[in-house]
């Protein structure tokens, strides 16, 4: 073997993964600047004030975070991951009451307004549930074949699902499970277990989405309005009842035109950046605020990559985050022990929830989710949590086994 | 591959999870690669339809000039002072939040905030409906650009109001174009615009080309009106999101030469936002200007001429009069001047007339070119036209015809047809031909009409001049008078003497328009050559190279040969001489010193479908000078209440004309154009 191998196996950090995700924060700052220079609020503000480098500023806060949680092993952490698992159920509950929680003219109680930052728990409590189920599901396995077991697994999982889930935020909500069940796949619960939960999961969602479309308004789960809503438009399903007046009707498709905007207006800015795209800060989409300039920033981000850059900046940024999923992978492959194997997949899991539900939106394969796009989207929260998390993945790599 | 290689080692798990990861990912890639690369086009499409808007640019219209290059229509630049709903757009918004309605709450702060004992007052918005939003919005809107247009009138020294329904309209339906609170600004105005105006209002002035006729009422029948109409023309684009205010030809030489004035639209191409406000403009096509018309008309002749047609018809105040001049080049057919009376302003149809002025036009008839368009008995001025039927079929002008005296009328002379008595304003006693010429005998002209002109010779002479058949001046403005077919005049298709008698007075079954006699007159005067009457010389496109496009018009275009002896126009003509110079003719109130004129009169009654009386048509239709023609000239007066003779009321107005010629030919060429 050549000295290089040998000096990546022997290099502290997993070098690949940080390239990437420094590549990841280059573009993430690069199109938060982007769509928002359009904005006249933006431009007028000093550009140390000004939302890109707001950005910045948490891109260094969290590689601080991280670089200070990579100073402790990831077992001691691991210890007090119960006491931050319940601290941010207190937080998921605190959110929840008025007063406390803010919506910032969202419609949903997501926030609590600290001090020059708006912490969103929900954020928090994604990375929180990481910690403490890989801490929970560390155990022999032998113990995992108890049926307890596999319902306290469940039970971790379900609390701050059902929390999320109530603020709402179900993009949110959502992404918790398939990050509890690879966790519990890798872990080893028996595959009869597996098996039934995948089955349950599965039944209980088209049920849910068949009562959504199909169901008289009587039988049908409560959800919020535009959740419905942002359901039916995916489904390409007509607002208005089967017996509506033609007023109704006029009003309903009005407000189905009104509510596709958004996913549509995402999908033409993707569509017409072409192979190539029409260059950085060129993107009518955001300068011409067809992408309404408070998503442009956030949510819907990659639209803005994906128009200005084309189907090559498309590439360049799945193949930065396929660099940073699969090494994460490869550090699960070398963990020293379970635990550190179980927290990197639910690490990968769970961003690979985030990219695959967030850009799925933009090409409308996924229904509209409020859910931010790792590193790129705009929002402390966020960045802090997809930071500390890539932190406590190279935590696992340094403790890695020894050869 | 390391990751492999460290997969490979692993649990089956692991190599599970990375496969579906791989998979996610492909799935992502396969997604990207359908929107982005195969649809591509389709969403480029839609972006651009959804962020621009076309706008129709009117080319400006060709100018109208006489034969000597004096403009007769053109354009000038008109302002309209216009806001801007993209430069208002943010003091509508504050405007928004200023009148939203709020709410103050005193609250005490939370438990927990226990260092902050003061009791802080908030302002909440109130919450509304989507209704109330939008009522309040359309206020803020409203507010602000009457806030605007206010003291936009203060600046400019005259109160404006805005017009609260055309705003919302135009909101709603052209937020990317301008949107005009005062149009026209004049000298003035657009100064004090310039000097006061020092921006956050949102307005500007929008220039606009509108079409001006100088010379005012000068040639209005002829130069034709426009009507507002920005619809595509054939071979320009057809889809436009806005069209900018067009004009289109519909009469006279503006609707003739439509295509050629008209020009090409050009295509703007407007950028717009979500909101639909302009963002920023991008000149697709630049429109194609109209070509020049330039035309045979006289300028000097054609104000002559209607300043003689007007003056005469001012001396009878009371009756209702109608008229028409024509003047023409006999030597080709050139139209020098054609008026028309009443008459109306066309500067009025192309910058917006008021309801009341329209209605007095269309109660006036006064938009119909009376020298084209309108059917008229010819009365005696037909007579030339049987004399030479006559003179060529072996009429001695040196015969006598007596004219017996009428029995009810013993000073005037009349003529049997069978137990029909026509009457004659000549007197009884002896005519030949040139004395029956200028005092109008129609019972000699009956009499050697019937005996030896015939019916059909007459009518296959008039068949030469074209009679009953269009000029082709003027396409949907002009009829083709009435004249009997060759078949028509045969005794067994029904026709009898008494039609003839008619015809041989022009009255019954003939109807012609002045231009038909302008040509027919011209005919006599040059020998015998029936042209196609000319109007338009020239049509110049200005080119991108610079170089101008010319189609010319060539003149003399020869329709005809009347094919009679010489010596049967000369005999005629020297008799119309004797009309006017002898003296006791009946045109001879049209003599000029200087220039021997030629002419026959003519008083035509008009009757209605029951053969009543209902007016009279005067005729003045002449050519000079007698040595060599040059001019023609046709005046037609129509009343049903004047009283008189073609020779009393149209004669002077020739005259005039016939002055001004002699006063332009006399004076020195003018070096330059004026």
């Amino acid at each position: 073997m050549t000295n290089d191998t040998l000096n990546e196996r022997e290099s502290k950090l997993e070098r690949l993964q940080l390239i990437a995700v420094f590549g990841l924060m280059v573009v993430g700052a690069m199109f938060i600047c982007s769509a928002t220079s359009s904005s006249a609020q933006e431009s007028q503000k000093v550009w140390y004030a000004q939302i890109w480098f707001r950005q910045i500023i948490w891109y260094a806060l969290g590689l601080g975070a991280a670089a200070g949680l990579c100073m402790v092993s990831y077992h001691t952490l691991a210890r007090w991951s119960f006491v931050i698992y319940w601290a941010m159920i207190v937080a998921l509950i605190a959110v929840l009451i008025p007063f406390i929680g803010k919506t910032h003219g969202w419609g949903a109680r997501r926030w609590i307004d600290l001090p020059f930052y708006q912490f969103q728990p929900s954020e928090f409590a994604k990375v929180a549930f990481v910690l403490a189920g890989a801490n929970f599901l560390s155990r022999p396995p032998e113990e995992l074949k108890l049926p307890e077991n596999f319902w306290k697994a469940i039970g971790l999982m379900l609390l701050p699902f059902v929390l999320i889930m109530k603020e709402p935020d179900l993009g949110s909500a959502l992404v918790l499970l398939p990050t509890g069940f690879v966790m519990m796949l890798v872990a080893g619960t028996p595959r009869k277990f597996i098996l039934r939960l995948l089955a349950v999961v599965g039944i209980a969602g088209v049920l849910f989405v068949a009562d959504v479309l199909f169901a008289p308004p009587k039988w049908q789960i409560k959800l919020h309005e535009y959740q419905r809503q942002r359901l039916l438009v995916y489904f390409g399903k007509d607002f208005a009842p089967k017996n509506a007046t033609p007023q109704e009707k006029e009003a309903a498709r009005r407000l189905q035109i009104d509510r596709s905007f958004q996913s549509k207006q995402a999908l033409i800015s993707v569509g017409s950046g072409g192979l190539t795209g029409t260059g950085w800060g060129k993107g009518k989409q955001t300068s011409l605020q067809f992408m309404p300039s408070g998503a442009a920033h956030n949510d819907f981000i990659f639209s803005v990559i994906a128009e200005e850059e084309g189907f090559v900046g498309s590439v360049v940024v799945l193949t930065l985050y396929a660099v940073v999923l699969f090494s994460g992978l490869r550090i699960a492959g070398q963990a020293r022990d379970r635990l550190g194997k179980l927290i990197a997949v639910g690490i990968v899991t769970l961003l690979f929830s985030h990219v695959f539900v967030n850009i799925g939106m933009n090409i409308r394969i996924v229904p509209v989710t409020g859910i931010p796009l790792p590193l790129l989207s705009y929002g402390g929260s966020s960045v802090l949590c997809s930071l500390i998390a890539l932190g406590l993945m190279q935590n696992v790599y340094i403790q890695r086994r020894g050869y | 591959m390391l990751v492999v290689d460290e997969l490979k080692k692993n649990d089956p798990q692991l190599r599970l999870v990375a496969l579906v990861l791989a998979g996610g990912l492909c799935v992502l890639f396969a997604g990207l690669w359908w929107v982005q690369v195969v649809s591509a086009r389709e969403f480029q499409n839609h972006r651009e339809a959804q962020a621009y808007r076309t706008v129709r640019l009117p080319a400006v219209r060709g100018k109208i000039c006489d034969r000597e290059g004096r403009v007769l229509a053109e354009n000038r630049p008109r302002y309209n002072l216009s806001l801007y709903f993209d430069d208002l757009n943010d003091q509508f918004k504050k405007e928004y939040e200023r009148i939203r309605p709020v709410k103050i709450t005193a609250s005490t702060p939370p438990f927990w905030q226990f260092w902050n004992r003061a009791k802080t007052m908030q302002t909440n918005r109130v919450k509304l409906k989507q209704n109330q939003i939008d009522a309040l919005m359309w206020q803020a809107r409203g507010n602000v650009a009457s806030r605007a247009v206010t003291e936009l009138g203060r600046q400019l020294g005259e109160p404006l109001a805005l017009d609260l329904k055309k705003f919302m309209r135009s909101y709603e339906q052209e937020r990317a174009m301008p949107f005009t609170i005062l149009s026209d600004l004049d000298d003035g105005q657009i100064a004090r615009f310039h000097e006061k105006y020092h921006g956050g209002l949102g307005a500007d002035l929008v220039l606009q080309p509108v079409r001006s006729y100088p010379n005012d009422t000068t040639a209005a029948h002829l130069l034709g009106e426009l009507r507002q109409d920005d619809s595509s023309l054939e071979g320009e684009e057809s889809f436009f999101n806005y069209r900018l205010p067009d004009y289109r030809g519909v009469t006279g030489i503006e609707g003739k030469c439509n295509p050629a004035l008209h020009g090409r639209a050009g295509v703007e191409s407007v950028l717009v936002n979500n909101m639909g406000y302009r963002m920023a403009d991008d000149v697709g096509t630049p429109p194609q200007p109209g070509a020049d018309v330039t035309l045979t008309i006289d300028l000097d002749l054609q104000r002559a001429a209607e300043q003689a047609l007007a003056t005469e018809i001012q001396k009878f105040p009371g009756n209702k009069i109608n008229g028409a001049v024509v003047v023409m080049d006999v030597r080709n057919g050139d139209v020098l001047a054609m008026v028309s009376s009443p008459v109306f302003d066309p500067n009025d149809f192309a910058q917006g007339i008021s309801p009341e002025k329209y209605r007095q036009i269309q109660e006036l008839e006064a938009e119909k070119n009376r020298a084209t368009f309108e059917n008229y008995a010819p009365g005696s001025i037909f007579k030339p036209v049987v004399a030479l039927a006559a003179l060529d079929n072996g009429l001695n002008p040196f015969e006598i015809y007596r004219v017996q005296a009428n029995p009810s009328k013993p000073d005037r002379g009349c003529i049997y047809i069978g137990k029909r008595k026509i009457e004659d304003t000549a007197l009884p006693g002896d005519y030949d031909f040139k004395r029956a010429l200028i005092h109008s005998s129609n019972s000699y002209f009956i009499w050697f009409g019937m005996q030896t002109a015939h019916i059909e010779n007459i009518v296959a002479l008039g068949k030469k001049f074209h009679f009953g058949e269009r000029t082709e001046l003027f396409a949907n403005q002009e009829t083709k008078g009435v004249f009997p077919t060759a078949t028509q005049v045969l005794k067994r298709s029904g026709w009898t003497d008494g039609e003839t008698a008619n015809v041989c007075i022009g009255q019954g079954a003939v109807d012609v328009t002045p231009i038909q006699i302008a040509v027919a007159y011209s005919a006599i005067a040059n020998g015998g050559t029936v042209f196609w009457p000319r109007i338009i010389s020239r049509i110049s496109s200005p080119d991108f190279s610079g170089a101008d496009a010319v189609t010319n018009f060539p003149a003399a275009q020869v329709r005809d040969h009347l094919g009679v002896k010489p010596r049967s126009l000369k005999i005629l003509r020297d008799a119309m001489f004797a009309d006017v110079q002898g003296g006791e003719g009946t045109g001879r109130k049209a003599a000029v010193a200087g220039l021997n004129i030629c002419a026959k009169t003519g008083t035509a009654q008009v009757q209605d479908e029951r053969n009543r009386l209902t007016g009279h048509n005067y005729w003045f239709a002449s050519f000079a000078p007698a040595e060599s023609p040059h001019y023609a000239v046709v005046v037609l007066l129509q009343s049903p209440t004047l009283g008189g003779s073609g020779g009393d009321n149209c004669a002077p107005i020739a005259h005039d004309i016939y002055e001004t010629m002699v006063r332009k030919e006399n004076a020195p060429k003018p070096v330059a154009r004026n």
